[in-house]
């Protein structure tokens, strides 16, 4: 049977262009992010972190960001499986699906995870912007354990020449890991989100391949136990 | 170890020995051989079952919606994913595009709350002409967009016009949100020279069901499945045509090649 000639609003009247757009890898066999050979410089010169800043950003970091950006990105990756992004890619491997659509949960996972933690923080940016007065009392470490984590980022940045003063404000260490990519060029709130997005999905893939598929008995699944009601 | 038990309330559903329980509905008892899949849809989004001819407002909704061309963008997402060949994977893409997207189904929620915004402030006035332009002019004065307005690529929106016809044929264009949907769109048709599209349109016959906006964006997105379902299943039994572009097709106009500082300072 021969394709119907058919026409529509697509056929007829409006106009569109006949190739696609490529803005950051150059298609081909020797392919440059941002202009930048990634097979015969970049990889030779550079980190993945490197790489992942320059895919994000359009520029290489300088050598102080560039450091600083691989302690971001190491204190943002560890993800338990407490949390409902790695919970699930567990419970996505559980159910013996594919390694691929275990990936996938693992990626909605982190990527709506990283959604929330900027929308808890969406009023930060502003006084990150323009630091008048005290850190707002809701960005602040609640606890010891808080403060001690933000000791140890500062520690593991101290070798990176990076200077972060919001640090003096006694973050919380989320709070904290957001003026640290913040200072080292991550304004934009798609970019950052992609950025801690990038570093915890490993976390949630990792927890999920270490489980056995089917491995159901092993589950605890009145984690929580759900309440049926019928009450409107 | 004993631990204090954590508890989750759930209206949706319990696993029972012999019967289950969906929304309040015991499954073979009141729901099997005699619910549709429509009803159980409505049943999933609002938590209760709809009367009357309900069921029907949303199957003509979801049948005049069906415009399913592949080139169209969130549909050209899921065929593209399916070019790796698995199917539900790349319905999934497609249903990731649409909460809160510019286009598709969640345009009908945005439509919802601009409705509600205009029933709060016109009311019962909505036969009142000069009262809805005011209204509806001073909101155009302070909003270049307007959710549920144009129709890209052609003069009106066909799928509305055809549910037009079923919501007439069903005697409910007299309904609250419907005729302040065309009160609207008379002063928004005169002042931006734009038509309604279907998305308000779902909007209106939906909060005339009684549902919220939220209610109304998700029960849409349920509406429209079938159709990324269609491409899923059609595009991964096609193989891998479309897992890369020839070169050709690609246009590239980025930075130029350059040396990384750090070669350059070898």
């Amino acid at each position: 049977m021969s394709a119907q000639q058919l026409d529509g609003p697509l056929e007829s009247g409006s106009s569109f262009p006949a190739r696609l757009t490529a803005r950051v890898v150059t298609p081909g066999e020797r392919p440059l992010v941002h202009g930048y050979d990634v097979e015969g410089d970049l990889a030779r010169h550079y980190q993945p972190s490197d790489l992942l800043f320059l895919l994000l950003m359009g520029e290489l970091p300088p050598a102080p960001a560039s450091r600083a950006f691989s302690v971001a990105l190491m204190f943002l990756s560890p993800v338990s499986v407490a949390h409902a992004s790695t919970h699930a890619a567990v419970v996505g491997r559980l159910c013996g699906a594919p390694a691929s659509s275990t990936f996938g949960v693992a990626a909605i996972g982190a990527a709506e995870h990283a959604r929330a933690l900027l929308d808890d923080h969406a009023e930060l940016f502003p006084w990150l912007r323009a630091p008048r007065g005290s850190l707002p009392e809701r960005f602040r470490a609640r606890d010891a354990s808080d403060l001690a984590a933000v000791q140890r980022l500062e520690l593991a940045l101290e070798p990176t020449g990076l200077a972060v003063p919001a640090l003096a404000e006694r973050p919380s260490r989320d709070a904290a890991l957001l003026m640290v990519l913040f200072a080292v060029g991550f304004k934009r709130r798609e970019r950052l989100e992609a950025a801690i997005m990038l570093a915890r999905l490993p976390s949630g893939i990792a927890e999920a391949l270490a489980e056995r598929p089917t491995n159901f008995g092993n589950y605890p699944i009145n984690l929580p136990r759900f309440a049926y009601t019928e009450s409107p | 170890m004993n631990l204090p038990e954590l508890t989750h309330e759930t209206r949706t559903a319990h696993w029972g020995w012999h019967e289950h329980r969906y929304f309040g509905q015991r499954v073979f008892e009141q729901l099997a051989g005699q619910e549709t899949l429509t009803g159980l849809t409505i049943l999933s989004v609002l938590g209760r079952r709809l009367a009357g001819d309900a069921s029907g407002v949303v199957d003509d909704a979801a049948c005049t919606l069906t415009l399913a061309d592949p080139r169209i963008w969130p549909l050209k997402l899921t065929r593209l994913i399916a070019a790796y060949g698995s199917t539900l994977p790349a319905a999934a893409a497609g249903l990731l595009s649409e909460e809160d997207a510019r286009i598709g189904p969640w345009t009908t929620a945005k439509g919802a709350e601009l409705l509600l915004a205009f029933d709060a402030e016109i009311g019962d006035r909505v036969d009142e002409t000069e009262t809805v332009r005011a209204i509806v002019k001073a909101y155009l004065d302070e909003h270049r967009f307007v959710w549920g307005f144009g129709t890209p690529f052609r003069g009106e929106d066909e799928r509305l016009v055809a549910f037009r016809a079923c919501i007439r044929q069903r005697e409910r264009e007299s309904l609250r949100f419907w005729r302040l949907m065309d009160a609207i769109s008379a002063v928004v048709r005169e002042a931006r020279g734009t038509e309604p599209n279907m998305g308000i349109a779902i909007a209106a016959a939906f909060l005339d069901l009684g549902l919220t906006p939220h209610q109304v964006g998700s029960l849409t997105s349920a509406l429209m499945q079938h159709m990324f379902l269609a491409h899923a299943v059609e595009g991964s039994a096609q193989g891998a045509s479309l897992r890369e572009l020839p070169a050709t097709y690609v246009e590239f106009v980025g930075h130029a090649p350059r040396p990384s500082p750090r070669a350059e300072d070898q």
